[in-house]
């Protein structure tokens, strides 16, 4: 892993300044406006940016692979000193078929759905020129490179039998048939759970290791670029706004647009109630937009005159080789304001003598399938406190969107349960509930897109929810959509919009929005900042933040998202295969001692502050709810399992400490050790 | 990022271009955006430059001038033809000439004009028995697809019992049993057309159904009938209007067929199917223009129609 930067003629990958363009209704519109990079053999080079900036783009162009509508203006993509752009088509796919590889977002859709994974990954080889029986032991050999427990078994396999981790991992098997020189992962692992992900990740960190392949790196999470990548380049509006070393990049920015980027994550186990999260105002150019000078001028907190009439130069950053920001006031970064505390902290404050509003007791789930019982939730005690945040965290599968489907009666119950507001207990199924418990519980959905019906204006989806909910007509009802849409940062411009007219983080607001339309006591928040990009998420959990400190609404707040949680959350609950794992105030889960489980999700977040966590790692995935393990649900994957106890008995939830509980047969004392000790 | 990670499922150039440029990274942003006159217009311009697009295609053009020629046809009937095209009498079997140019009939009557009055009928009963046969599928789909379980069990199975029937001879029966009216035609016609576009509705329903959007309504106590029609229905609306001007086609040919067989308006009516029902016996004698003029009419009419159902079909199913 060496740290290169002078763009050497042996470079795996030389991109010099590369314009592409799309061709939307009859219109050449720029998105890349210039990208210059190398990566050297055997380095990792990560791009990072928000949503829309280029990044997969530039992934494209390097293997020329662009859409129909995407043109290579002008500049030039070399690998291994070999020009790809001036190739012919038949030099082109001997160049793809030979000398570099890629990897997808989605491994389920760059696997034919129709043949065996045997067949599949021979085929890479047989393209190489080896013949079948040779093919199909190489593709054994590959696979087993790749660490898949059981090889000859899943070469038997159909893509859909495998899950997303395996999935992933037989493409990158494939990927790396030809022994690529340049291997490009586009968002590798972001439809994966953390665990998963961290398994992955370790998997490509160690097969670096064993070939020189340069990798090109796409990432919107930051961490994971910060631990995988030997350099990174920051993309806006498709230019490198600034380049160097990534610890160096991320331990000390000298672009504002960094600077925003790094400020608007939740970092260093920040709260809401010490301070907002930094966020960038404004929206990124749109593609095509003409932008002469600075790209990032209109959002910049310290532009000045000369950077909306110069374009700024690659401005080199102390003595590092290739180390530069194109910013003419990187003297002046420490200027960037900080965001204020803008929650009234005494409100966010969690207090002892809060009344509950909400109380689940024995509150199970068990859905039917094709006779076969199949337990989704086991005995789930919960209570919410007034003005609290309960976090529910877990992998997928492990019954969060249950847990809170069952709370809002989208689901009903299995009798012997009882979900109680306010002391007084709630029908299972919504529709039989009251007008006014309806009102009390709201929801707001992961995807703002999915959730809005999008026929309809903004106006009209706010407008029927203040109805419905409060029951209020006429003049007083569009008033109040006015003073809610005031209340969630919307123009009243916006009102008269559909919502594919909104940007992602707009969509979301109006989701908020219409779940505080009749001033919820309750409001369940499943995933509703996954879907967005980080800058745009700080903004989110602040207004969040913000309506619970006016209103004393307790937040149920599903993630995957650790970071999210810990700065949002009062309380957490850690749930696997339907069970609560864990449960207690939130420097509890995170300060440990911790339920392995816990420990095993909080080590497989890649840390942007470049951390080292203790790793525990689990082994498989996460078992299906329809054959339950014995004993303890989590004694196969867990490495910490006493042999001979928990695969016999269920260990209770006890509380080991004041509002801490867990599921473990371990004491706790001995885990506080273990935990230490590593 | 959003850009297509393959570039072979899109076949058809045309579709090409609208899936080409809607996987274009819409602008994504900052929540603190307020969103300003440009994304807006740029929408706006979208829909003008589709519609523009549309208007260019030349199937398009060439459907909606051979429709508009059949409309104003069976608009103004018979007060454009060059003859009456009931009472007029001349010489039978006149071969193509000057003043008939598509000659005259068994019994002197000029074919032209009863071509062009024969528009009338199939202009009438097409078009209402297709918007009639979508009405019902709609309805029936929606529940279909909404309420789901043993209902759409049910009516799926009988959807597709009706479906192995044979189409024209339930027809025949019906309009025999329930006597040959323009009315009886139209419900037929309709009713045969039902359990396809049930059919399609549902499948569209099915996955809107799933989204949050429904949940959210749940929630809020909203009642069946308004999700499924307020709710879902004009998110739906895109597959539906595809299917109606489909439909359209195949009813002028239902409609045809139907007439063709004796189950159509009675004559002495110039109703195209009974033209040629009438025209092919003497087919064999050389005496080709009674059937060829209007059967000519019944394929332009179709075709012209499945023109602008294609143009409307790619333009709506890429955006």
């Amino acid at each position: 892993m060496t740290i290169t930067s002078a763009p050497a003629t042996t470079a795996a990958l030389s991109v010099e300044d590369l314009h592409v363009t799309y061709n939307v209704r009859g219109i050449e519109r720029a998105v890349l406006r210039g990208v210059t990079f190398h990566v050297a053999p055997g380095e990792a080079y990560g791009l990072v940016g928000e949503s829309g900036c280029g990044k997969s783009t530039t992934a494209y162009a390097a293997l020329r692979y662009l859409p129909r509508n995407g043109t290579i203006s002008s500049g030039r993509v070399l690998v291994a000193g070999d020009d790809v752009t001036a190739m012919k088509s038949s030099q082109l796919r001997s160049f793809r078929a030979n000398r570099a590889s890629m990897v997808y977002q989605d491994p389920g859709q760059a696997m034919n759905p129709s043949l065996r994974i045997g067949r599949q990954v021979a085929e890479c080889f047989t393209l190489l020129g080896q013949p079948d029986k040779q093919a199909h032991e190489s593709a054994l050999e590959a696979l087993k490179k790749v660490r898949i427990a059981a090889p000859e078994s899943v070469l038997e396999r159909y893509p859909f039998q495998l899950s997303g981790g395996m999935q992933q991992r037989v493409v990158i098997a494939m990927a790396l048939a030809k022994d690529p020189k340049l291997l490009v992962l586009d968002e590798p692992t972001t439809g994966l759970d953390a665990t998963v992900e961290a398994e992955v990740l370790d998997l490509v960190r160690m097969l670096r290791q064993e070939s020189d392949a340069a990798v090109l790196l796409i990432a919107h999470n930051l961490g994971i670029i910060r631990s995988m990548c030997d350099r990174v380049g920051v993309m806006y509006a498709g230019k490198i706004v600034e380049e160097g070393p990534s610890h160096q990049v991320f331990d000390s920015p000298q672009h504002p647009y960094t600077v925003g980027l790094l400020r608007s994550l939740p970092r260093h186990g920040v709260r809401k109630t010490e301070r907002a999260l930094a966020t960038i105002p404004g929206i990124l150019p749109l593609i095509g937009t003409d932008l002469p000078t600075c790209v990032f001028v209109d959002r910049c907190p310290i532009a000045t005159e000369l950077c909306r009439t110069v374009e700024p130069p690659e401005v080199p950053v102390g003595n590092v080789p290739g180390r530069f920001t194109r910013c003419h006031h990187s003297d002046r970064i420490g200027d960037i304001p900080q965001e204020p505390v803008n929650v009234d902290i005494a409100m966010l404050a969690p207090v002892d003598d809060n009344p509950e509003v909400l109380e689940l007791s024995h509150v199970s789930k068990t859905f039917r399938q094709r006779g076969k019982a199949i337990p989704a939730l086991v005995d789930v005690e919960l209570n919410l406190a007034e003005g609290e945040t309960l976090g529910i965290v877990g992998e997928s599968g492990s019954g969060k969107s249950t847990l809170a489907k069952t709370m809002l009666g989208i689901e009903s119950l299995d009798s012997g349960g009882l979900v109680s507001l306010d002391g007084h207990g709630l029908q299972a199924s919504t529709v039989r509930r009251s007008a006014e418990d309806k009102r009390s519980m709201q929801m707001v959905f992961q995807n703002p897109d999915s959730a809005l019906n999008r026929a309809w204006s903004v106006r009209r989806i706010l407008l029927r929810s203040v109805h419905k909910l409060t029951g209020i007509k006429g003049a007083e009802a569009n008033k109040r959509v006015e003073d809610l849409a005031e209340h969630l940062r919307l123009t009243p411009r916006h009102l008269d919009l559909k919502p594919r007219q909104l940007s992602g983080g707009l969509k979301q607001r109006v989701a908020i929005a219409r779940a505080f339309a009749g001033d919820p006591r309750i409001v369940v928040c499943d995933e509703p900042t996954s879907a967005l990009d980080v800058s745009v998420q700080a903004a989110i959990l602040n207004l969040l933040a913000d309506l619970q400190s006016a209103q004393r609404t307790s937040y149920v707040f599903i993630t995957h998202d650790m970071g999210v949680v810990r700065y949002l959350a009062d309380r957490i609950a850690v749930m696997y295969l339907g069970r609560i794992q864990e449960i207690g105030l939130t420097d509890d889960i995170f300060k440990g001692p911790h339920h392995p489980y816990t420990e095993a999700l909080l080590s497989a977040v890649p840390s942007v502050d470049g951390e080292i966590t203790t790793r525990i790692r689990l082994d498989g995935e996460i078992p299906s709810p329809a054959n339950p393990p014995s004993g303890c649900v989590f004694h196969p994957r867990c490495p910490r399992a006493i042999a001979g106890v928990c695969e016999v008995t269920e260990p209770p939830l006890v509380e080991v400490s004041f509002g801490h509980a867990m599921r473990c047969h371990i004491p706790l004392e001995e885990l506080r050790v273990l935990q230490q000790g590593e | 990022m959003s850009e297509p990670t393959s570039h072979d499922e899109v076949t058809e150039p045309t579709t090409l271009a609208f899936a080409a440029a809607s996987e274009v990274p819409e602008p994504a942003g900052g929540v603190d955006a307020v969103i300003g006159g440009q994304p807006v217009s740029e929408r706006k311009q979208a829909r003008r430059e589709n519609w523009r697009l549309i208007r260019r295609r030349p199937s398009f053009i060439i459907g909606t001038l051979i429709v508009t020629v059949w409309g104003v046809c069976a608009l103004l009937g018979d007060r454009i033809t060059p003859h009456s095209p009931l009472d007029y009498r001349s010489t039978p079997h006149l071969s193509p000439r000057g003043d008939f140019p598509f000659g005259t009939d068994a019994t002197g009557r000029d074919v032209l004009s009863r071509v062009m009055a024969g528009a009338r009928d199939v202009l009438k009963i097409a078009p209402l028995a297709a918007v009639l046969g979508v009405l019902f599928g709609v309805v029936i789909g929606m529940l279909m697809g909404y309420i789901g379980g043993w209902f759409d069990l049910g009516m799926s199975r009988i959807v597709e019992a009706f479906l192995a029937l044979p189409v024209v001879l339930i027809a025949l029966l019906a309009i025999t049993t329930l006597g040959s009216s323009d009315w009886v035609v139209i419900g037929v016609v309709a009713v045969l057309f039902t359990p396809v576009v049930a059919r399609t509705v549902r499948s569209s329903v099915l996955s809107e159904r799933s989204l949050d959007y429904v949940t959210s309504a749940n929630l809020r106590g909203e009642k069946r009938s308004f999700i499924m029609f307020r709710e879902i229905l004009p998110n739906v609306m895109g597959p539906i209007i595809v299917e109606l001007t489909v439909r359209v086609g195949y009813a002028v040919f239902t409609v045809a067929t139907l007439s063709f067989l004796g189950a159509g308006p009675p004559p002495p009516s110039p109703d195209w199917g009974a033209q040629v029902s009438d025209g092919y016996r003497v087919l064999g004698a050389g005496i080709w223009w009674t059937t060829f003029f209007p059967a000519a009419a019944i394929a332009s009419l179709v075709i012209a129609v499945n023109l602008i159902a294609d143009s409307v079909q790619s333009v709506l199913e890429a955006s």
